[in-house]
């Protein structure tokens, strides 16, 4: 009797413990999608939800703040989604805050992020509406890709032909390359110019002492020197 | 009226030992599923011996599914990392073994470990307490020995599996932790944030609710070859294996069903 009485508790215990597990486990699977929680309603209506579904987070300042409860067509370029959201997040959801679908890392599901509003804005009441920002379309990205793609390919196939008329010494870059006359033109020109600022110089110089411009030149020199000044004393103020 | 058709079939039938054998056994073990929920809806009930046969097959089973459950998620885990450290995602270890512990893994292999060693302690009980003719001595004594027998174990598999299955269910998921613990450092809190955090009522509910049905055709098979066991001890052999073979490949194909149905929905 005594060993009957043992196994009968042995028993309530063995089956207490598993259904507390498992009421453990689905408390805590409720918990994720805020069913023992107090929360409100949001909605806001997309244009494309991207693969978006019901159970999906939703996010607000990288925080998981919610799930999307429902998702409905409601016009043939209208989809209306409703999120359930953490009651505590309320305060810091303005009435200009705006949704966005986006992904969880590369491979991950699809999530709504919602962008905090400005600080003057009220606070967002129980099944508002809040603005959206259509996500990024990758048909949309592959197009402007595509036309990318194309513009690179004229500018190389320029290019090409850019770099085929230097070497065949066409134009003046390609003279330049290539004709050597040309080049040492250009050398002579160089030396000459180098010799004609030299003597320029030298004049220059002789000038500076005779009485005629020494007066004036004293004057441009002292009133350099004061816009000097001024500049300096404006960068320290 | 000539009853042409029906003898042909029957006399057609019996020239094939092995089919007629097989539709006599489904002819017989639906009467056995009948006759037991007729047996179990009809008062009086045995709770005391209900009890008794949930502490032998719950409790008794606990500690072997419990080991073969903590290894499963130890195993699980060091198998899949490999994988998912190839795609670079090693933080998804939690959320997907998790996944399979709890929709597949958990419930087929307890089921299967629980015929294996449920299954045949009930059919070869069963079928030497049919073979030393005390059932018989039962049915002299005015107790119903179907009722008395069957009906108690058939209710203590039901009911005990789910409950054995929540409890593999949680230590896989342990084991699992310690599994991923060995190749890096993951916290508590975070392992279990992940898997619960991937885990739905879709995978949980459908998962739970087919494993009464895995308790139940484990139970009403075992207790079918005992009951219904040849004579000598060559049939209490026989009807333990036959227990074990057939609960195990039950689990099974009521898995596959339960996976069917369970697509249907979601």
């Amino acid at each position: 009797m005594k060993k009957e009485t043992g196994n009968k508790i042995g028993l309530g215990i063995f089956v207490s413990v598993g259904l507390a597990l498992f009421i453990v486990g689905i408390y805590f699977i409720g918990q994720r999608q805020q069913l023992f929680r107090n929360t409100f309603q949001l909605s806001a209506i997309f244009k494309d939800v991207s693969g978006l579904q019901p159970g999906n987070n939703v996010r607000f300042s990288g925080i998981n703040v919610g799930v999307v409860s429902n998702i409905t067509q409601i016009t043939d370029t209208s989809v209306r989604v409703d999120m359930q959201i953490d009651e505590h997040t309320r305060r810091f959801i303005k009435k200009d805050a705006r949704a966005n679908i986006g992904s969880d890392g590369l491979m991950g599901n699809k999530l709504v992020v919602i962008a905090p509003g400005t600080d003057n804005q009220s606070i967002v009441k129980d099944n508002d509406f809040i603005a959206t920002v259509s996500p990024i379309n990758m048909d949309d990205v592959i197009a402007k890709l595509k036309t990318m793609g194309d513009n690179a390919s004229n500018i190389t196939s320029d290019l090409a032909v850019i770099t085929k008329n230097i070497r065949n010494g066409k134009g003046t870059v390609g003279m330049l390359f290539t004709d050597t006359v040309f080049a040492r033109n250009l050398g002579v020109t160089v030396v000459n110019v180098k010799q004609g600022a030299q003597g320029f110089n030298r004049n220059m110089n002789a000038a500076s002492k005779s009485f005629l411009l020494r007066g004036l030149l004293k004057k441009k020199d002292k009133d350099d020197k004061k816009d000097e000044k001024k500049d300096e004393k404006k960068t320290n103020n | 009226m000539k009853r042409l058709i029906p003898i042909d079939i029957e006399t057609n039938l019996n020239r094939i030992p092995l089919l007629s054998g097989f539709f006599n056994a489904v002819s017989k073990l639906t009467l056995f599923v009948l006759r037991f929920f007729k047996e179990a809806l009809k008062p009086p009930y045995e709770f005391s011996e209900l009890a008794k046969q949930s502490y032998q097959v719950g409790n008794r089973s606990f500690a072997l599914i419990a080991i073969t459950a903590f290894i499963m998620g130890l195993v699980l885990t060091i198998q899949s990392r490999p994988v998912l450290a190839e795609f670079g995602a090693t933080s998804w270890l939690p959320s997907m073994v998790a996944v399979s512990i709890v929709r597949e893994i958990g419930p087929v292999i307890t089921a299967v470990i629980f015929a294996g060693k449920v299954g045949s302690g009930i059919g070869a009980e069963l079928a030497s307490m049919k073979v030393t003719e005390q059932i018989d001595a039962m049915e002299v004594s005015g107790i119903n020995p179907f009722k008395y027998v069957v009906v108690t174990r058939v209710i203590a598999t039901t009911l005990m599996l789910p409950v054995l299955v929540a409890f593999a269910d949680a230590v896989a998921l342990y084991g699992s932790y310690f599994g991923a613990n060995l190749k890096e450092v993951v916290s508590f809190h975070l392992f279990f944030s992940e898997v619960f955090g991937k885990l739905d009522f879709s995978d949980v509910f459908p998962a739970f609710i087919k494993t009464f049905f895995f308790g139940f055709s484990i139970g009403i098979i075992s207790c079918y070859t005992g009951y219904n066991a040849g004579n000598g001890t060559e049939g209490v052999g026989k009807a333990a294996n036959a227990a074990v073979v057939f609960g195990s490949l039950l689990v099974f194909l009521v898995d596959m069903i339960a996976v069917q149905i369970t697509s249907l929905f979601t």
